[in-house]
């Protein structure tokens, strides 16, 4: 046990009431920033480390977080928690502590990675800029590694701890008037091609010099897995909660068992997904995540319950939001899907997604970094970037084909092509 | 102080260019009701010291939120090790604009600490506006939103400066949701977020505000769809602040006009070439920076590179003449100095520009917001802060609102909804035709402002009084 372990031990050996969690996170990032092809600026090492008090008092629940780790920090923490907790009202959807019953259902996964040093990161990064300027390019992104440890005790004998690390290298290329971006995503680099990854970023950034004219309207896309990405969480985070469907707030309100997606569309969450598990439980307070559908066969199969709403209506938790977002891909490659297509879009990102009209779960946002014409199966340049404004519904309903899944930090997502996708105006460049 | 001295002299003596350190806390209080509950408060209390350091041509940053002058001294030679990486793959020489030694102190004027205050007033404020907005017909739903937040900085360079700012901010929202007629619809009260003591929100009369949110939510579910096509648009203050920060705030970072923000936030249109030449609204309109405005969320003093707050302009009459500069880019404009508002979230972040304060001069001829409405045939107007999007280099936008009427004849006649216009952004502050004087200027702004990677958040006072719009497109969203 580490020092902080003990202090927390202490503290809930002897619980100011029978409610109190602490939870524990410890986060050592190292970011190196770039553009211009060189590193500049926000090269930073962080190590976060902090303590959330959470303590109960007669159906309320105060909270207060600290840095100060210290056993004087920590007891303050715990105190200012208790005094919020006595100064608000009762809460008609307090929930205890989560018992050791139900924390023990978590699944007990530990990934394993090693250490990446300073050498390999700049490593790695000298490695790209060295192809991008002699390729005649421009770079700019950011290279990090992000090991982290959290852990939840709380006085009911709950002791979760999870260990786990994400790192990316995410690298856009620019032409004078054009630019195109892609990621790798990690836990230790271990797995990363340094050769193909940015070979092909080249030779995507070569093609998408001097976008042609393109007008708005509406066409057949293929959307890469980061570009569903931005929609489909984004479409989530404001529509599935449970307790919002059933108030009549979501725009799933009105279409429970109604088909709202093409019948191939799957999409559940899988915590502990061998690429994609960020959390066994709940950092907060060590409520397990769970496996569970969300869409299937065209329909919303299951609703994200907090603790508190599962319990009303006697379902499992699955948490607000789950562990991960999975959508189950196929065996087909990016370069399939695009071979299908005799003509449209292939659209490598979105920038700037929001929300336009919640009830029918109509977003807007724009192309960005990377927007191909297809013609006759292949990708041939570039064109000016669009913005949408579409209903996620309309392009659940009118996937016509799902490739292969691409794990990203949260969610593992495949690319797919869409029929009728809404482009409304065009900008400049 | 002294230990922060300590530190850059420790770091002058390894022979770095430039170097500073800052003990930074950041202590936030967040309440949340939702209808006549508390669905989640959060206090957070960070503390920490950052230090910087500048080697050669490669900058290293490093932090700690250990307090001993042993692990400060771990982090500096954390800091100089990444300056020396970085200074390998330098791609050109680093230039510091000068900036005279500052010793001194900026305070906040408050009468009341806000986080001293009892969590259970303001939730009993907020439950009880709550409470009014349920009472609302068709109402189902009530939210409260309350941040306090101080923000308190040492600061000591290598050149000499030892700055100490203590900053206070206050930012409340309530917010309906209304269900009839086959349509969800919400409504929001936000009073400016301001950098104040407690007696802001103890100020602020919240229940009839409450009662006509709540009405305006269920009276939104029944308006008129907006039709599509070119349209006036008048747009009140708290709206006016979203698309300027959008639209002229992040597209004159420097930082981002030289692509150092590239691959997250993006570049900007406003490139250098344009400067004093370029016309990016109409001759009326003039932008101005103030980060010296009292009470302003970015009035703090001093930065986080020891610069100390100005009032420039960004437009004038109409055209591109200024930017927000940090000490590194300042030479690329020749100019002198940075104009302090280069700035860092917590004490683990690197300092970055930031948009400052940043408001629409009032019109300088009398003209009211009756006389404006009066004076406009047929238009639409717009209150508040809705959808809001715009690419990567500042051009194309869109934007919602919180409430929409439609102008007939000179007259507010009745809700619309379903509204969005859609403009390219020099082209809808050039179509600005007439602005409100002085009398009905007001401020909003944000305390969320995202930039950087990791993403910072900021906050920066915005204001205006209200303007009109000539020939924006307007599209029915649905
Ligand atoms: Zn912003």
């Amino acid at each position: 046990m580490n020092k902080t372990d003990l202090i927390i031990e202490k503290v809930l050996k002897e619980p100011v009431t029978d409610h109190v969690v602490l939870s524990c996170s410890r986060a050592e990032a190292h970011s190196i920033r770039f553009s211009n092809n060189s590193v500049n600026r926000e090269n930073l090492h962080k190590v976060e480390e902090e303590v959330k008090a959470e303590v109960g008092y007669e159906g309320r629940t105060g909270v207060y977080k600290t840095n100060d780790l210290s056993e004087d920090g920590i007891k303050h923490a715990v105190k200012k928690a208790y005094e919020a907790a006595k100064l608000l009202p009762k809460d008609p959807e307090y929930m205890p502590p989560v018992t050791r019953e139900e924390a023990g259902a978590a699944k007990n996964f530990s990934p394993a990675f090693g250490e990446v040093s300073d050498e390999r990161k700049y490593g790695i990064l000298q490695a790209a800029f060295s192809e991008i300027k002699k390729a005649g390019l421009n770079s700019a992104g950011i290279l990090s590694t992000n090991p982290y440890t959290v852990r939840v005790c709380n006085n009911k004998g709950v002791r979760a701890s999870h260990s786990n690390c994400y790192s990316s290298f995410w690298l856009t290329a620019m032409t004078g008037n054009s630019s195109f971006k892609d990621f790798h995503i990690t836990r230790d680099f271990s797995d990363y091609d340094e050769k193909t990854f940015v070979a092909d970023i080249i030779a995507k950034t070569r093609l998408s010099k001097d976008p042609a004219p393109l007008d708005p309207g509406k066409y057949t896309v293929v959307l890469s897995p980061a570009a569903v990405e931005e929609l489909l969480m984004k479409f989530l985070w404001y529509n599935i909660d449970a307790k919002a469907i059933d108030e009549g707030r979501s725009a799933l309100s009105k279409r429970q068992g109604e088909k709202i997606a093409h019948e191939s569309v799957h999409i559940y969450s899988r915590p502990d997904h061998e690429k994609v598990s960020l959390f066994p439980f709940s950092p907060a307070d060590a409520m397990p995540y769970i496996d569970f559908d969300m869409i299937k066969d065209g329909k919303l199969a299951s609703a994200w319950y907090s603790r508190f709403y599962a319990a009303k209506k006697g379902v499992r938790a699955t948490g607000r939001g789950p562990g991960s977002v999975i959508f189950k891909g196929t065996d087909k490659p990016l370069d399939k899907l695009i071979a299908n297509v005799e003509n449209g879009l292939y659209v490598n990102s979105f920038w700037y997604v929001q929300l336009v009209d919640l009830m029918d779960g109509v977003f807007t946002g724009m192309t960005r970094d990377g927007l191909f014409r297809i013609k006759n199966g292949k990708l041939a340049g570039s064109a000016n970037n669009f913005r949408f404004n579409q209903s996620v519904f309309d392009l659940l309903k009118n996937t016509a084909e799902i490739g292969r899944e691409k794990n990203m930090t949260y969610t593992s997502i495949p690319p797919i092509t869409v029929r009728d996708f809404n482009f409304v105006s065009k900008t400049e460049f | 102080m002294n230990d922060l001295s300590e530190i850059t002299n420790y770091l002058k003596g390894k022979k770095v260019r430039f170097a500073d350190a800052r003990e930074n806390l950041f202590h936030e209080r967040e309440i949340l009701t939702e209808d006549t509950r508390v669905e989640h408060i959060d206090e957070q209390h960070v503390l920490g010291t950052g230090i910087k350091v500048l080697y050669e041509n490669g900058w290293g940053y490093a932090s700690t939120s250990a307090k001993d002058l042993d692990s400060l001294r771990k982090a500096a030679d954390k800091a100089l090790a990444l300056a020396k990486h970085a200074d390998k793959s330098a791609s050109g020489k680093v230039e510091l604009a000068s900036e005279p030694k500052h010793v001194a102190k900026f305070v906040t004027k408050i009468k009341e600490d806000p986080l001293g205050v009892d969590i259970g007033d303001a939730v009993g404020v907020l439950i009880q506006a709550g409470e009014t907005i349920l009472k609302g017909k068709d109402v189902i739903k009530a939210r409260g939103y309350l941040v306090l937040r101080n923000i308190k900085k040492k600061y000591a360079n290598t050149e000499g400066s030892l700055i100490e700012t203590n900053i206070y901010t206050v930012m409340p929202e309530i917010m309906a949701i209304a269900r009839a007629n086959g349509e969800v619809k919400s409504r929001h009260y936000r009073p400016s977020p301001m950098n104040a003591g407690y007696e802001y929100f103890r100020g602020l009369d919240l229940q009839p505000e409450a009662g006509r949110i709540a009405a305006q939510a269920r009276e939104h579910c029944f308006a008129k769809a907006c039709e599509t096509g070119p349209a006036t648009l008048i747009l009140d203050p708290e709206h006016l602040s979203l698309t300027m920060h959008e639209s002229v705030g992040h597209p004159t970072e420097l930082d981002r006009v030289l692509g150092y923000e590239e691959s997250c936030a993006g570049r900007s249109f406003a490139t250098m070439d344009k400067l004093h030449k370029f016309k990016y609204g109409s001759e009326i309109v003039n932008l101005i920076a103030d980060n010296t405005l009292e009470g302003g969320l970015a009035s703090c003093g001093y930065d986080d590179e020891g610069v100390e707050c100005q009032k420039w302009h960004i437009v004038k009459d109409g055209v591109l003449c200024g930017y927000g500069v940090n000490r590194e880019l300042a030479h690329k404009m020749n100019l002198a100095r940075a104009n302090g508002t280069t700035k860092a979230a917590n004490y683990f972040d690197v300092p970055i520009t930031r948009i400052p304060n940043l408001y629409l001069a009032p019109g300088k001829k009398p003209l009211s917001f009756g006389e404006l409405i009066a004076d406009t045939e047929n238009g639409i107007y717009i209150e508040g802060q809705g959808s809001f999007s715009i690419d990567q280099m500042r051009l194309n936008m869109q934007f919602g609102g919180d409430a929409f009427w439609e102008i007939k004849n000179g007259k507010l006649a009745g809700m619309l909804k379903n509204v969005t216009y859609n403009a390219t952004s020099y082209e809808f502050w050039r179509a600005c035709d007439a602005i409100a004087d002085e009398r009905f200027f007001k401020r909003s702004g944000t305390i969320i402002c995202g930039k950087g990677d990791p993403m910072q958040l900021a906050q920066m006072t915005h204001g205006a009084s209200p303007a009109r719009f000539r020939n924006i497109m307007v599209r029915r969203s649905k």
